[in-house]
């Protein structure tokens, strides 16, 4: 075999294990459909995510997942309340403001607690912050949709603050320049100059903290109390899709509508962090910031 | 004149909150776990077995299952991860299979822990017949770790100078031998750091093992690839939420979440202290 | 300017991308001579050189016209091995580019991957380094790391490097341009020294090292040959108005 041969096979060797990702993410759908739909043969798909009971061992069954979608926006949605300031403010501090010292060590922070494993923080929510939160509050019970969100958005934290200090970082030089030439103070060049330019890497960022968030599992099946009902206050209980998930399948038999009722959900589930990676994907390329003379 | 300073000063007040917050919730998380966990830490706890239903004894066997898991997670993410950036950054022209690669990539890494361990039970624990085993588990972990493997072979595969690449083809040295004796050394160490903060996330997964290699309890020690293993992050979660005796056994749970957290945090520690030494000593 | 050509370009049009860079070239270099390719930034003069040990190859969306002849065959020919080609014609680059290895290995490192006996090696340094004129200077430290070496002594690492492939032809890219003026002056004697054994090719930005060292040079001007012709001639009759506005620094 001569060398440009070996060389092409090479090649393409390399190309097969580049495709692996794509192969996995091929098989993590063919597994999810092919043990997921076989649901769909009793119940239908309307009544599967818009059904506002969810008792699978109840007989005869019934397998509506609204109050677990509800319950996994919910935390979802609170927890991007409290991460996105919070993690937004932390990458201007670390990309505009904090001296060089404060940012390193900042930086090994996030990054900390990016690496803090999701069952201990669940933990934490479960052990210390729920029996002081139904103290304080004098709940029924401190595992909660806020105590959720406030432990889910610790785990987007960092996700959206290393993101967003990445697009910040991005923002060209002659931009700031431009701004202090003209008198602006800083916080006025922040606002109004720098914030919008790294704008859809921020968006990119919150993106993919809530893709982060709504399937995060240990930290919603610990915490958030798991009641699969439609919350009517913000200190009830909720029952997010993961939280199903790994709650349920152990004690499932194999093969079971409700087997494949939890495969159908990992389906939904699969479906929405797509939908918000697809988007963050798109929105990152769509408006790329290409050198300096663009805005 | 002056409101405009004080908004800066109040601005620049929220921002600096915002980072001590952070920094906070890091310090009170960890200061908690330590302060409740170090008690129940010693020399018997990590190498004992537990007894008595859990409540008393050691946890060396979820000690030894996630060392188990975290290897084969290792052993089958980082050669695919270090591949597919090989391609990507030596081989791959810019185009349709490249940007599938790439979304393909993105796809990965955002799908949740909870998905994969479907994943896992559906393709490897059912469909090929594993069982719920380390094979399984360490599968199922090698694939949720491979994006973040990639992304940090990447950019250590980048940051190697284009010049030792044009000097060795210009000695007519065939591309394949430039990537693997020029390219890859100078790279390596970047990659094995960017990496093991990867690994520090196989070794703390806990939703991708629940149903592809985890156990309650075994009686034995693992003796083939095909055993069922505990592994602490598991065994924490049982303890915690469905042990035999929740409140007794806090002193347990807590000492397992403190090592847990020790060999988490310790190794990307390591790798964090690794790769600004790296950095401040870059010979190119 | 006939006889013995090493090289014949022969109408070469060079694109990058949409964009031509190179516009019908034909030129031919002779055997055993130094030649310059001179001209103003961004007139194709490097662009030419790495087409002639297929560099080019590497930059994406590129493309050739046109045919360049090395020893009568085509090395743009689709069965021709571009790493035979680059074998058998060397190159120095603009910054000396030494691999973060140790001296030793640096020049052993392409004879070593192409097959020379192991038992043949030490000598092959050795003699590459004198040829270079670097072995006095790190002969006691073979097994340093070359990066410790000084900019100059990096450049003639990386022209012994060069030899040590024996090449017919070294291609030179600008190799003086990051050096100081001592260092220049010992790569243009050691250019000298080699002409004997080699065919060499120079790019430079620096019109007195043209004239110093080289038989013959070509000046380029936005992708085009303007004018190709003895070294002296050149740079004392030029036969076109703009080769003499470029020498006597009107532009460029």
């Amino acid at each position: 075999m001569n060398r440009q041969t070996k060389e092409i096979i090479i090649k393409y060797i390399f190309l097969l294990f580049a495709l692996v990702s794509v192969i996995v993410l091929g098989l993590i759908v063919f597994s999810l459909f092919r043990e997921g739909l076989p649901l769909f043969t009793e119940v239908s798909v309307k009544d599967f995510l818009f059904g506002m009971e969810w008792y699978p061992t109840y007989d005869p069954p019934s397998f509506g997942i609204f109050p677990l979608i509800v319950g996994s926006l919910i935390v979802t949605l609170l927890a991007t309340f409290i991460a996105v300031p919070l993690g937004v403010m932390a990458a201007i501090y670390i990309s505009e403001i904090a001296p060089q010292a404060i940012k390193e060590t900042l930086k090994s922070v996030i990054e900390l607690l990016a690496g803090l494993p999701s069952v201990v923080l669940g933990f934490f929510g479960m052990v210390i912050v729920a029996p002081w939160m139904q103290e304080t509050f004098d709940l029924p019970t401190g595992l909660n949709i806020v105590n959720a969100s406030v432990i889910l958005a610790i785990m987007a934290i960092p996700t959206i603050s290393s993101i967003s200090e990445d697009a910040l970082y991005a923002v060209p030089r002659e931009f700031k320049d431009a701004s202090y030439a003209l008198g602006a103070t800083k916080f006025e060049t922040i606002v109004k100059v720098i914030l919008p330019a790294a704008m859809s890497g921020i968006s990119t960022a919150v993106m993919l903290g809530m893709a982060r968030a709504i399937g995060e599992t240990m930290v919603v099946l610990m915490v958030a109390g798991g009641a699969a009902a439609i919350p009517e206050s913000l200190f009830d209980s909720v029952r997010p899709m993961p939280a199903s998930i790994a709650a349920e399948m152990g004690e499932t038999p194999y093969r079971s509508s409700h087997y494949s009722a939890l495969f159908a959900i990992g389906i939904v589930l699969f479906c929405l962090t797509l939908a918000f990676n697809l988007i963050a994907d798109y929105v990152s390329h769509k408006f790329r910031q290409i050198g300096s003379g663009t805005l | 004149m002056k409101w405009r300073y004080l908004k800066q000063h109040i601005f620049f007040g929220m921002v600096r909150a915002s980072a001590l917050i952070i920094t906070l919730a890091l310090g009170g998380i960890v200061f908690y776990i330590v302060y409740n966990g170090i008690g129940a830490i010693s020399w018997e706890f990590i190498t004992k077995q537990p007894t008595h239903s859990m409540t008393k004894g050691g946890i060396m066997p979820a000690i030894l299952g996630t060392i188990y898991l975290t290897i084969g997670a290792i052993a089958i993410g980082l050669p695919l991860g270090i591949a597919s950036a090989i391609y990507l950054t030596e081989y791959a022209k810019q185009g349709r299979i490249v940007r599938l690669i790439k979304v393909g990539i993105n796809c990965l890494a955002g799908v949740p822990s909870v998905v994969f361990g479907l994943f896992g039970l559906g393709f490897f624990v059912i469909f090929l017949k594993f069982g719920s085993s380390i094979l399984s588990g360490s599968l199922t972990l090698g694939f949720l770790i491979l994006p973040t493997i990639i992304g940090a072979s990447e950019e250590a595969l980048k940051a190697v100078p284009q010049t030792f690449r044009e000097a060795s083809l210009s000695l007519g040295v065939s591309k394949w031998q430039t990537t693997y004796r020029i390219v890859l050394p100078n790279a390596l160490p970047g990659i094995l750091t960017g990496s093991i903060l990867g690994v520090g996330r196989a070794a703390g997964e806990t939703a991708p093992i629940m149903f592809t290699a985890a156990a309650y309890f075994t009686a034995k020690l693992p003796g083939s690839i095909f055993d069922e293993v505990m592994a602490l992050p598991y065994h924490i979660y049982v303890l915690a939420t469905a042990g035999t005796n929740i409140e007794a056994t806090r002193p347990i749970q807590f000492g397992t979440v403190l090592v847990l957290v020790a060999v988490v945090l310790g190794i990307d520690l390591i790798a964090i202290i690794i790769r600004g030494y790296m950095r401040r000593n870059k010979r190119w | 300017m006939e006889s013995n050509a090493i090289i014949s370009i022969n109408r070469v049009n060079f694109y990058y991308g949409a964009v031509r860079a190179l516009t019908d070239i034909s030129m031919k270099f002779r055997k055993n001579k130094v030649t310059a390719l001179i001209g103003p930034s961004g007139c194709g003069k490097s662009t030419l050189l790495r087409l002639l040990n297929r560099m080019n190859d590497l930059i994406d969306g590129t493309r050739v016209e046109g045919e360049i002849l090395f020893e009568g065959q085509n090395i743009y020919a689709p069965d021709v091995d571009p790493v035979e080609i680059r074998r058998k014609i060397g190159m120095v680059f603009q910054k000396p580019n030494p691999f973060p290895k140790t001296i030793y290995n640096n020049i052993a490192y392409g004879p070593k991957l192409t097959g020379v006996n192991a038992g043949d090696l030490d000598a092959l340094v050795e003699q590459s380094l004198k040829q270079a004129v670097l072995w006095d200077e790190v002969k006691d430290i073979m097994s340093k790391s070359a990066m410790n070496l000084s900019g100059g002594q990096q450049q003639r690492l990386c022209i012994a490097r060069a030899l040590a492939m024996k090449p017919d032809i070294l291609l030179m890219d600008e190799p003086t341009s990051a050096l100081d003026p001592i260092s220049t002056a010992k790569i243009e004697e050691l250019i000298e020294e080699l002409k004997k054994d080699y065919t060499i090719i120079i790019v430079t930005h620096n019109m007195q090292q043209a004239a110093r060292i080289s038989d013959e040079t070509a000046f380029f001007y936005i992708g085009n040959l303007i004018e190709y012709n003895k070294t002296e001639k050149i740079f004392t009759k030029p036969e076109v108005k703009q080769t003499e506005d470029y020498i006597t620094g009107r532009f460029g």
